[in-house]
């Protein structure tokens, strides 16, 4: 055993219908069929964080006029997410840029495999989409008080501020700052089960993040733009 | 009833923090205590249909001038309402009207186990506000096509429709508009994830049930 293929982040696996209404599979077949008639700008890839905020009134205000596709399914891994991508979810597009959003649910993996697991996602957007932008969304402070996946999914943030340079298209955006109050706790004003963000969590995290977007946007060179066109 | 000591729904069970971030509990504390300074005349209780309700423009249009409460947790199924509703979120608050709302997330439990569950927390409801009128939802059909838990699901409805005609302290209310297609498919407009309710799916079930609310409010029940 050695390197990135001994890591169980970074190996691609479906979700099991464990509770038999094909949910998982029925939102992967439904996104690869989307592939087929969009042309997406912006890709968005995640768990429950992307997918619920499609539900948001900010998505139709600040992504959807960026022509943003939203492939977030709640309770994914990055095992999960890495099977979708390599299984129909970037056939016929070529986003500009994706918008990477997944590791909290990593419930089985240290902090090195679930960064190694996003790095690995990472990788095969760049090999797939050699053009696009990549923006990884650091994973968010998690629980009402100070606990141990809150100490993960900070030590994944650490890992992948160090790692992502090396991919060069990738870049590590930190939206969680100021969910921690300074007694240590989380509110439910910002995030309602201690985890999902309500409207205005949603709001917060979403300004600096459609600013980056349309920088990026701006900010590609014409003749890319052009053979995007 | 002997039959519901073996009956797992009908037993008080907290969530296990398997995850190690103390989710589950710091909401039921958060309930507890919401409910020392408020004084809601309707409660919502039960899962994340319930709680993402109070996520969505349609909770502040519609519920929160009725002076309505949600304690939703998403996953629970009716054990751990049962055990939230027994230990201390009922015991600050005297609400017209509890709204019910779980039971989709019971899995491994047969529709009689589920009906049983659901039959269990009317009966703390009962026990803990006398007062109170428990209005209990259907379940909605779920999966984009048609599936056991669809049929389970139904199953339960059927089963909790009969047992509440009986009862003076608690009605059912079929709030599907009809979600499933005539080509039997649900729709991700409904659904985001054939599943939960989109803020489009939350309109066609709320505006039903503000109104079955509001009228339960306006005219003293019967019970
Ligand atoms: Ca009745």
């Amino acid at each position: 055993m050695s390197g990135d293929e001994a890591n169980p982040a970074a190996e691609a696996l479906p979700v099991e219908d464990v509770h038999g209404d094909g949910r998982w599979l029925s939102q992967h077949a439904r996104f690869v069929l989307e592939c087929k008639d969009g042309e997406p700008d912006v890709l968005f890839v995640g768990d429950s964080m992307v997918q619920l905020m499609q539900q948001q009134e900010v998505w139709r205000e600040l992504f959807s006029p960026l022509h943003a596709f939203n492939f977030g399914i709640g309770g994914d891994t990055t095992c999960n997410v890495l099977w979708r991508l390599q299984n129909g979810e970037l056939e016929n597009i070529r986003p500009k840029v994706v918008v990477l959003w997944v590791g909290t649910n990593n419930h089985e993996h240290t902090a090195e495999q679930v960064a190694g697991g996003i790095l690995a996602i990472a990788q095969l957007l760049t090999n797939r989409l050699p053009k696009a932008k990549i923006v990884v969304l650091g994973l968010l402070p998690r629980g009402e008080r100070p606990n141990p996946l809150r100490e993960k999914n900070a030590a994944v943030n650490g890992l992948l501020r160090a790692w992502l340079p090396r991919l060069g298209q990738a870049q590590l955006l930190d939206v969680g700052g100021d969910f921690v109050h300074s007694d240590g706790t989380i509110s439910t004003m910002d995030m309602f089960d201690f985890l999902h963000l309500t409207s205005a969590g949603y709001r917060s995290i979403s300004k600096p993040l459609s600013d980056l977007l349309l920088q990026v946007l701006d900010e590609m060179p014409e003749e890319r733009r052009a053979s995007l066109a | 009833m002997s039959a519901e000591d073996s009956n797992p729904a009908a037993t008080p069970t907290p969530c296990v923090d398997i995850q190690g971030d103390g989710r589950w509990i710091s909401m039921h504390n958060r309930f507890v205590s919401d409910s020392k300074d408020k004084e809601p005349d309707v409660l919502f209780v039960g899962d994340s249909l319930v709680q993402l309700m109070h996520e969505f423009g349609i909770w502040r249009q519609l519920f929160s001038p009725l002076h309505c409460l949600n304690f939703g947790v998403g996953g629970d199924a009716t054990q751990h309402v049962l055990w939230r509703l027994t230990n201390g979120e009922l015991d600050n608050i005297s609400p017209k009207v509890v709204v019910l709302w779980v039971g989709t997330n019971n899995h491994g439990h047969t529709a009689e186990q589920i009906c049983g569950g659901i039959m269990a927390i009317i009966q703390v409801i009962k026990n803990k506000l006398p007062n109170a009128h428990t209005l209990v939802l259907g379940l909605l059909p779920r999966g984009k096509m048609p599936n056991p838990l669809r049929e389970r699901n139904a199953n339960v409805n059927k089963l909790v429709q009969d047992a509440l005609t009986s009862l003076p302290h608690a009605s059912f209310l079929d709030v599907d508009p009809g979600f499933v297609l005539s080509d039997g498919s649900i729709s991700h407009q409904d659904m985001y994830d054939y599943l939960h309710l989109t803020p489009h799916g939350y309109k066609a079930v709320c505006e039903p049930l503000h109104a079955h609310v509001k009228s339960m409010l306006d005219k003293p029940t019967d019970n």
